[in-house]
């Protein structure tokens, strides 16, 4: 993936110099279908909303944005907070859990992490707003396990259904998804280096870090900015867990329009949603770049 | 190693695996539990009582459930067909030929994915109703198809970009057309790479209500819009028995999937 | 074998063709919660049916709240600006916002005089939504109303005012429960109510007219919250008080009275919960029978809404299974069912208590400057 994008953005200019122009033309058609899909039924609409975020009447106006970030500044503020902490956690949990599949030596033990990681996947975002709702809350399950373990006293259990609640949700509904692309990078490594490295004595935390991770950063990439956009652009999970101040930027469109049916304000927010995950989306581009120049 | 720590390795790994296992199945426990409660609130930390009267609520032959539920698997039956479709092309090229603002058009897929959709999606709805489209199945496909491409195009171009070149020149100086060259050596050799996305757009499609709102309510109705609704309005039975029926087609599919693939599934994903 | 299974699919197939040829689909598109559609779906629909062979009835929801009107109104807003010959929504059921902005932008069709049930309807909320004259363009489904929901176990003596519960919650902190300005109508509800309550302008903000000049005084009542919110525990959503409620996290929160009922019966809230009305009262409002403008069967449209709000099914269907409020006047209703079953309406809430305390919203642009207050005054 990355060794691709990112030839992409290196070569352009070579690129169309070098190709014939008929096999251009080629690429062309071929991209052109799933260009259309999407940009007539996204990216169109997309431009329809995003004009009103600019306009008052006929005018042009960037009132609905200073209007935005005035009420809900604060809220731009924790969604990336969250989604940043969020993404890191996926990270790391994916990253155990996939190390684990690939180099764990207890085949019994593999087999069921395998069988049992996958699970969430399944479940949709509005779901797991709801049983992390009833799961995290002061009187959940997770406080009576706690409690009747004799883990905690029942005076200091807590409820977690603040940005907590909505981390535990992200990362228990999206490090599967990232987990499940990098194990399959891990699997399809070849498995002599790996060898040759624990035959040396290496232990484990080393052959990942200096040998596997290298190599499969570049789907770790892929699933960690797919994961930071699509928590960027989820509502059903703040919604259920903490709808109140602070809370994320989805849940302020949502209000926006369903207490004062004002786009306006609605799509702006929407839009500095949008640059929010650009910034994510470039910070990929760059690593990829810089991945490239190096090898 | 001390004998101490030849007992402690096997426990500690039992443990963590138990902690995991709570981490993954105690939320979930809590929504199979619902799914069966009939009286549950406080002190009470279990419900008070079980039964199967919000399945029948769900099943009753008016609330179109199972109709739901196959038009759902449909649709995203054909999400995946059309993603795949217009995937599989514009995946090769991005990754094997030369092509002009390649980041940018990679970035482009990731948009739908990118935005709370709700203000675009009434936008769409507009103009779906003019041209006909709302209220049909081609129509939910169609967002549906949108919203998931990235996955498709993604991880397609990544699975073209990972095959040796030369595997490909040998069959074309054995004089192979370019496209047999394509159907019998490129397209098997990315075939787990484009069946694991195949995965994620139908689970995408599964999840997806808003789109399927504006578009395709009240002739087209998914499950998930009813899974919405209940959860949202804190039906939490409804819901969580939804959520469960669910579950089967993802599972399945997801089975199938990985049969059909043998072993290492997403081997190719981003690289 | 396979041929005749095919053979038979297709046979299946041709006969579901035929029906479908044959019969009129009529749209009933719901917000609010689950069990409103499951109503039309399972009581209200076969009834019609029965009256009207060769028609369907199909329900769908759009989910609770106002959110699930507004969805309503995109949906009927698109086919407008779209051109539509004829529309998918023959009946929508939705909130008094929603219906106050279907009618000023024409999305909608009177119909009330068209009806015969449409006599049976003398409340204001009948003609008037926050301020906006909906006259003949609706009829009440069901009229809900805001309540404090309390346990008994926990809270000896429930607050009798506004001010009892702002010394309650200083004693008991964090045992009151309420879902702000972004998570529903609930928290609106109880902010509405306590604005009233705290600015002394009742009057004014109910019934008009309208003076930007107010957003001082009303400023300043919210502040009173901001600090009053300091003892208060936070609640996602309107569904999220009730679940508080359920799990024994709070003690007393507010809530919509029908949700009440419904988590209730569905077992998910312990029968010892109690209501009750603070004074000088909390708002609440009907869901409102809606035709749209372009509805492609409005005939059938209005027979059925003409069913809906017959004394009959009002008793029997809103007033038995529900326990809700009845849309039309209350005369028509309690003479159709034995006392017993019409007091429990007023297990808690005294009829007297409703007519007195249960206030209409304020109007909307004091509703607008007030929540939007909330956000600037409380949540900053």
């Amino acid at each position: 993936m990355t060794d691709s994008t990112v030839a992409a953005i290196a070569e352009d200019a070579i690129a169309a110099e070098r190709a014939p122009r008929e096999r251009r033309w080629i690429a062309v058609a071929l991209v052109a279908p799933a260009l259309l899909v999407v940009g007539l039924f996204f990216v169109l609409p997309l431009v329809l909303s995003a004009v009103s975020a600019f306009t008052a009447g006929s005018a042009f106006t960037t009132a609905h944005f200073a209007k935005a970030l005035d009420l809900y500044g604060r809220d731009l503020a924790f969604t990336v907070a969250i989604v940043m902490l969020s993404t890191m956690l996926i990270a790391v949990a994916a990253i155990a859990i996939a190390a684990y599949l690939t180099l764990g030596e207890h085949p019994r033990a593999v087999a069921i992490l395998r069988w049992l990681y996958r699970w969430p996947l399944f479940i949709p975002f509005v779901v797991t707003g709801q049983v992390m709702r009833t799961f995290l809350a002061k009187n959940g399950m997770l406080n009576h396990a706690l409690i009747g373990s004799g883990l905690i006293e029942p005076i200091s259990a807590q409820s977690m259904l603040d940005w907590r609640g909505i981390v535990v949700a992200f990362v228990w509904k999206q490090a599967p998804f990232v987990t499940l692309l990098l194990a399959g990078a891990m699997a399809a490594l070849e498995r002599q280096h790996i060898e040759a490295a624990q035959n040396l004595g290496a232990p484990r935390w080393r052959v990942l870090v200096d040998i596997v991770l290298p190599q499969v950063k570049g789907t770790l990439l892929v699933g960690l900015v797919l994961s930071f956009v699509a928590m960027l652009s989820v509502l059903s999970v703040p919604l259920m867990i903490n709808p109140n101040s602070p809370t994320m930027i989805t849940v302020d469109v949502a209000y926006r329009i369903n207490t004062f049916a004002d786009y306006a304000v609605a799509n702006a927010l929407c839009l500095l949603s949008l640059v929010l995950a650009a910034i994510g989306a470039a910070f990929y581009l760059r690593h990829a770049v810089q991945q490239n120049t190096r090898s | 190693m001390t004998l101490a720590g030849r007992f402690a390795t096997p426990l500690v790994r039992a443990l963590l695996i138990a902690l995991f296992a709570f981490a993954i199945f105690g939320p979930l426990a809590n929504l199979v539990l619902w799914a069966f409660a009939e009286k549950w609130y406080f002190p009470s930390k279990l419900p008070l009582e079980y039964g199967f009267t919000f399945w029948q609520r769900v099943f009753s032959p008016r609330g179109n459930a199972l109709a739901s539920l196959g038009t759902s698997v449909w649709i995203a039956l054909l999400t995946v067909a059309v993603s795949l479709a217009v995937a599989i092309p514009a995946g090769y090229a991005l990754a094997r030929l030369k092509l002009r603002w390649r980041g940018l058009i990679l970035l482009a897929f990731l948009l739908p994915q990118a935005v709370p959709n709700l203000p675009v999606y009434v936008n769409i709805a507009q103009v779906f109703y003019r041209i006909g489209l709302a209220g049909t199945i081609t129509g939910v496909v169609l967002v549906h198809a949108s919203h998931g491409l990235v996955l498709a195009v993604w991880i397609a171009s990544a699975a073209f970009a990972s095959i040796d070149d030369s595997l490909e020149e040998a069959a074309r100086n054995m004089g192979a057309s370019a496209w047999t060259c394509f159907r019998t050596v490129t397209l098997p050799l990315a075939a787990p790479g484009l069946m694991a996305s195949a995965i994620f757009v139908f689970l995408e499609s599964l999840d997806e209500f808003t789109g399927t709102y504006f578009v395709g309510v009240p002739d087209v109705m998914t499950l998930p819009l009813l899974m919405f609704n209940a959860s949202m309005g804190g039906n939490y039975q409804i819901a969580s028995i939804t959520a469960l029926l669910l579950l089967v087609p993802s599972i399945a599919f997801m089975l199938v999937v990985e049969r059909f693939l043998k072993a290492d599934v997403l081997a190719m994903v981003g690289r | 074998m396979k041929l005749r299974s095919l053979l038979s699919i297709a046979a299946l197939g041709l006969a579901m063709a035929g029906t479908a040829a044959a019969q009129t689909t009529l749209n009933v598109v719901s917000a609010g919660d689950q069990n409103m559609v499951d109503y039309v779906n399972n009581y209200l629909g076969p009834k019609f049916e029965k009256m009207n062979p060769g028609v369907k009835v199909r329900a769908v929801g759009t989910g609770p709240g106002d959110a699930g009107s507004q969805k309503i109104f995109e949906k009927l807003e698109a086919q407008q600006k779209a051109g539509a010959a004829s529309w998918d929504v023959d009946v929508a059921v939705v909130h008094q916002r929603g219906a106050a902005t279907m009618v000023e932008d024409k999305l909608l069709m009177p119909y009330r005089h068209d009806v015969a049930a449409g006599k049976l309807v003398s409340r204001d909320s009948a003609k008037n939504a926050l301020g906006a004259n909906v006259d003949g363009y609706v009829l009440p489904m069901f009229h809900s109303q805001i309540a404090l929901a309390y346990n008994p176990d926990l809270v000896k003596a429930p607050p009798k005012s506004f001010a009892e519960l702002a010394e309650w919650v200083k004693k008991n902190p964090k045992q009151f429960g309420y879902n702000g300005v972004k998570g529903g109508m609930s928290g609106v509800g109880f902010v509405m109510g306590w604005v009233e309550a705290n600015s002394g302008m009742r009057d004014t903000l109910e019934k008009g007219p309208y003076d930007p000049k107010a957003k001082a005084a009303i400023d300043k009542s919210l502040e009173s919250l901001k600090a009053f919110n300091q003892y208060v525990q936070m609640t996602p959503g309107n569904a999220g008080t009730l679940d508080m409620l359920n799990r024994g996290e709070i003690a007393m929160g507010p809530v919509w009275v029908d949700m009440f009922y419904t988590w209730m019966a569905d077992g998910k809230m312990n029968p010892k919960v109690k209501l009750t009305l603070p004074s000088p009262g909390l708002p609440g409002q009907p869901m409102y029978y809606v035709i749209p403008t372009k509805a492609a069967h409005p005939d059938l449209a209005k027979k059925f809404i003409d069913l809906a709000e017959s004394p009959e099914v009002q008793a029997d269907g809103i007033v038995k299974q529900f326990n809700w409020y009845p849309g039309i006047d209350p005369q028509y209703v309690q003479s159709k069912m034995p006392p017993a079953t019409w007091n429990k309406l007023f297990t808690d809430i005294s009829p007297a208590d409703l007519s007195s305390k249960g206030r209409p919203f304020p109007l909307s642009q004091y509703f607008t400057d007030i929540v939007e207050g909330y956000e600037k005054v409380v949540l900053k």
